[in-house]
């Protein structure tokens, strides 16, 4: 591998992984919030136990974030350093106010996870609120400074020289709204189908458990009783998880809609690569599916419909769109691995859209009752990965559509990257740790799924006094 | 220029912030390594339970540190990241092993399944050379080894700035000086829990790693003049008073330990730890990579300085 290349396979890598945990650490804040308000209102001892679970899996999502998140700030130098001078410099702050959001969030995460049982369940859950803001903050504030690099603002070269900066300018970049809208509402959908999913499979499996024995119940009265929650726990869980992820993916796809119509006017190089367009022309089809080989400049096996591209971006069948032609050689993205990434996350929306909202329709013809139906919960555990999966190929769209830059018409990939040696090494170190890494954390969050509820009791479950010793210690 | 002084001042108080947290951090480690005998049990049952609540908002100083410096001083990040490259490489593999082996073994499979007797390891080699690099990065940077004319660097492939005498005294200086840390907070700790015996240990490695400290403190102020020559002088020049205030400190920290006085042992420890990272930015002002980049010549625009200062404020 080129220097080049291992530097931009181990910025991805990185990137792939981080933004699991990132997406997670902006969705399941919130429902966890909702989640413990439920059961504050309404006394209910399965959303409580619902949080306490949610939470204690966030507390190892989240620290598997922040390490793979340190991992990315050190990176920005180490493998980028011209990157770094330029960025630095003009949307700096943005990353430095992501280092504020990411403080509150330190500080009320520690209070929430080690506070069950020493503070008051009112003031626990006032807990949960700077938490999710602030995930939403540094969401916001991490992707306008990557909307930056795509449509760079706020300065003005002079003699070769970065001058008159405008921090604010450059972080309300014209990119910046569609982005930060579209990745935060993605961590949503993510969120909420990723953890629909994990209760669908539990309920394919219709797994059996086993149930801690209550005080003066007998043992098969323990089972049923315990059977009973665990059902209503599965169930709670999946309502609410579905339904954020329902109201997020319509969202979702409009806003996703609104950021391609908007790279036709801003990155049309981007656009013509997402569509695989070769020939610059009016009444431009829209081309799903398919490969698009840049040796012979032709889109293999893919469904065309005629007008359709011209349509949807501009409204009008007749309008030109450019292609890739209109670029020069050395200015045009690899239209293969964009075009395939973009269709994959708009298959991956609709799928989540379809299933998502297939399960409330069902629930509400059915008066109110979760549907038990292998195929629809087949739906949903997919839809999980997908919607994950539709994030990972969102930013490859992004990240790859808008080589050959790093910061678009100011700085290309080539020029940024460090003169280190090792580069390869340092890749195949780093890709290590991710694997070690991501075989431990699985182990860890099966174990924490296969472990017994907790006794389902109110005061117990909402002061933290039922939680064993070990959960107390490691939360 | 004010606001540049004022980032700077802002960034090195988060420095001596996460040496003070995040130094005790890695300093539990260390002990986690030579942690043996009859009680390691309950000693790791200690430092878990200190570290717990607090370690993901102490790594956040290090974050501030990195995006304010980016920000801040642009091209001395891109100058050391690329100079520095394998150092701050291992600097980082331990900080990512640290952490995820923190929280492996916290929420763990059980004392002794064998994955968490595995992670327990890397948490505790990691914790040692995470400060023993970083230690010796800021040496090289402070040695005025590392040229930089124009802003055009190579990277240091020999360790020639990073692993010179000065650099292996000053990484060992740091180990120490995060044990010392640890040592006290937890001895302190241990007393909450009544636990005379722990108290008693803690107390000992304290005063251990302390005189080990004072050792590596006094080798480096030996060999400072001919391999940091600027930093030297401008410890002669207008630093002086700090250094000696530090090497008191240090020594009533002893005293503190020695009397069992920990709760003021403990603030004497902080205090101690932002003198010698005070004193080492006093000496080398105005230099931030003596002796080509300064505070002049490498701070971002002032109105960006502003923007974030009143931002983060
Ligand atoms: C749950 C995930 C998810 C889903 C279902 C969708 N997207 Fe998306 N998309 C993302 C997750 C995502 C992302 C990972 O969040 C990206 C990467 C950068 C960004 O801001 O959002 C993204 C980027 C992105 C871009 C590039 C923006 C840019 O480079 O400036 C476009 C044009 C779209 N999306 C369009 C769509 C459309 C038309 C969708 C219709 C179904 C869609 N997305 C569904
Ligand atoms: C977390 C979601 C993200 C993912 C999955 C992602 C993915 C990628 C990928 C695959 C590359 C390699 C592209 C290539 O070189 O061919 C890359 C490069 C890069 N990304 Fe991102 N990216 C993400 C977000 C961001 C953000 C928020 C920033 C900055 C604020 C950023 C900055 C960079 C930089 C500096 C490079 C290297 C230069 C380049 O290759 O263009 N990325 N990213
Ligand atoms: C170049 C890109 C990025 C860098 C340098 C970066 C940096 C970081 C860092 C340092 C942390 C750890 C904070 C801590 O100590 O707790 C973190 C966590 C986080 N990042 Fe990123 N990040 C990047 C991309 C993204 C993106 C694209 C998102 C968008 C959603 C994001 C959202 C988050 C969130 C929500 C957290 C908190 C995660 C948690 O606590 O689980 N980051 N990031």
């Amino acid at each position: 591998m080129s220097d080049l290349l291992a530097a931009r396979t181990q910025m991805g890598t990185s990137l792939a992984f981080h933004i699991i945990f990132a997406a997670l650490g902006v969705g399941l804040p919130l429902l966890m919030c909702i989640a413990e308000g439920l059961a504050l209102r309404r006394k209910d001892v399965v959303w409580m136990a619902l949080t306490r679970r949610w939470a204690r899996a966030a507390a190892i999502l989240f620290a598997i974030g922040a390490v793979s998140g340190t991992i990315l700030s050190f990176e920005l130098g180490l493998l980028w350093p011209t990157w770094i001078k330029f960025a630095g410099a003009v949307v700096g702050p943005a990353f430095a106010f992501e280092g504020f959001a990411f403080f509150l969030e330190a500080i009320f995460l520690g209070l929430y996870l080690y506070g069950w049982d020493r503070l008051s369940p009112r003031a626990h859950w006032f807990c949960s609120f700077p938490i999710w803001i602030s995930g939403l903050a540094s969401a916001w504030f991490i992707v306008s400074a990557n909307s930056w690099m795509n449509t760079p603002a706020g300065f003005v070269i002079s003699h070769g020289q970065v001058t008159n900066i405008d921090p604010l300018q450059a972080m309300l970049n014209p990119s910046t709204p569609y982005e930060t809208i579209h990745m935060i509402l993605a961590c949503y959908v993510a969120t909420g189908f990723g953890v629909a999913a994990v209760y669908a499979v539990s309920m394919l499996r219709g797994k059996r458990d086993e149930y801690l024995p209550s005080d003066g119940l007998s043992e098969a009265r323990t089972q049923s009783v315990g059977r009973r929650y665990k059902d209503e726990y599965r169930r709670k869980g999946l309502l609410l998880a579905l339904a954020m992820g329902a109201i997020a993916i319509p969202l979702q796809i409009v806003s996703g809609d609104a950021n391609a119509r908007f790279l036709a006017d801003y990155q049309p190089a981007k656009l013509a690569a997402m569509e695989g367009l070769f020939h610059t022309q009016a009444g431009a089809p829209l081309q799903i599916g398919g490969l698009a080989d840049p040796q012979t400049g032709k889109v293999y096996y893919a469904l065309e419909i005629p007008d359709g591209l011209s349509i949807l971006a501009k409204f009008d069948p007749n309008a030109t769109i450019k292609g890739l032609d209109a670029f020069a050689p050395q200015d045009r993205p690899n239209p293969l691995p964009v075009h395939t990434s973009f269709d994959g996350m708009v298959a991956s929306g609709f799928f989540a859209l379809f299933v998502g909202w297939l399960f409330w329709l069902i629930y509400f013809l059915r008066k109110r009752r979760v549907s038990e139906n292998r195929w629809l919960l087949w739906g949903i555990a997919l839809s999980g990965p997908l919607s994950f999966l539709a994030i990972e190929l969102g930013w490859m769209v992004t990240e790859l559509g808008r080589q050959p830059w790093v910061i678009y018409g100011y700085l290309r990939t080539k020029d940024a990257v460090t003169t280190a040696p090792w580069l390869n090494i340092s890749f195949l170190v780093f890709a290590f740790i991710y694997v070690v890494l991501a075989i431990t954390m699985t182990v860890l969050l099966l174990r924490l799924a296969r472990s017994p509820l907790p006794k389902m009791e109110w005061d117990e479950l909402a002061s933290g006094q039922s939680q064993s010793q070990g959960e107390r210690a490691g939360v | 220029m004010i606001l540049a002084y004022i980032t700077l001042t802002v960034l090195w108080l988060s420095l001596i912030t996460y040496a003070a947290l995040g130094g005790a951090d890695f300093g539990a480690g260390v002990w986690d390594l030579l942690s043996f005998g009859y009680s390691v049990e309950r000693k790791r049952e200690l430092i878990n339970r200190a570290l717990g609540p607090v370690w993901e908002a102490n790594h956040v100083w290090l974050i501030f540190l990195i995006v304010g410096l980016f920000t801040g001083f642009p091209s001395v990040f891109a100058i050391v990241s690329i100079v520095l490259f394998v150092p701050f490489s291992l600097v980082l593999i331990g900080i990512v092993l640290r952490g995820a082996a923190f929280i492996f073994r916290t929420h763990g499979l059980g004392r002794n399944n064998p994955i968490t007797m595995i992670w327990s390891r890397v948490f505790s080699f990691a914790s040692v050379i995470t400060p023993f690099f970083l230690g010796a990065s800021a040496a090289a940077v402070a040695s005025g080894h590392i040229r930089a004319p124009g802003g055009n660097v190579s990277t240091d492939v020999t360790g020639a700035t990073w692993l010179s005498p000065f650099a292996i005294t000053i990484g060992l200086m740091a180990v120490s000086l995060c044990a010392v840390l640890a040592a006290v907070y937890l001895s302190v700790e241990a007393l909450h829990t009544k636990d005379e015996q722990l108290v008693g240990a803690f107390r000992l490695r304290a005063i251990i790693a302390g005189a080990l400290t004072a050792v590596f403190g006094a080798l480096g102020l030996l060999l400072a003049p001919s391999e940091a020559p600027i930093l030297w002088n401008g410890m002669l020049a207008h630093a002086l008073p700090v250094v000696i205030v530090t090497m008191l400190v240090g020594l009533a920290t002893a005293a503190a330990l020695f009397t069992r006085h920990f709760h003021i042992a403990r603030v004497l420890v902080v205090v101690e730890t932002a003198g010698l990272l005070g004193s080492w930015g006093i000496s080398q002002l105005p230099y931030l990579i003596p002796p080509d980049v300064t505070v002049q010549n490498s701070a971002n625009s002032p109105n960006v300085l502003q923007f974030m200062l009143i931002g983060t404020a």
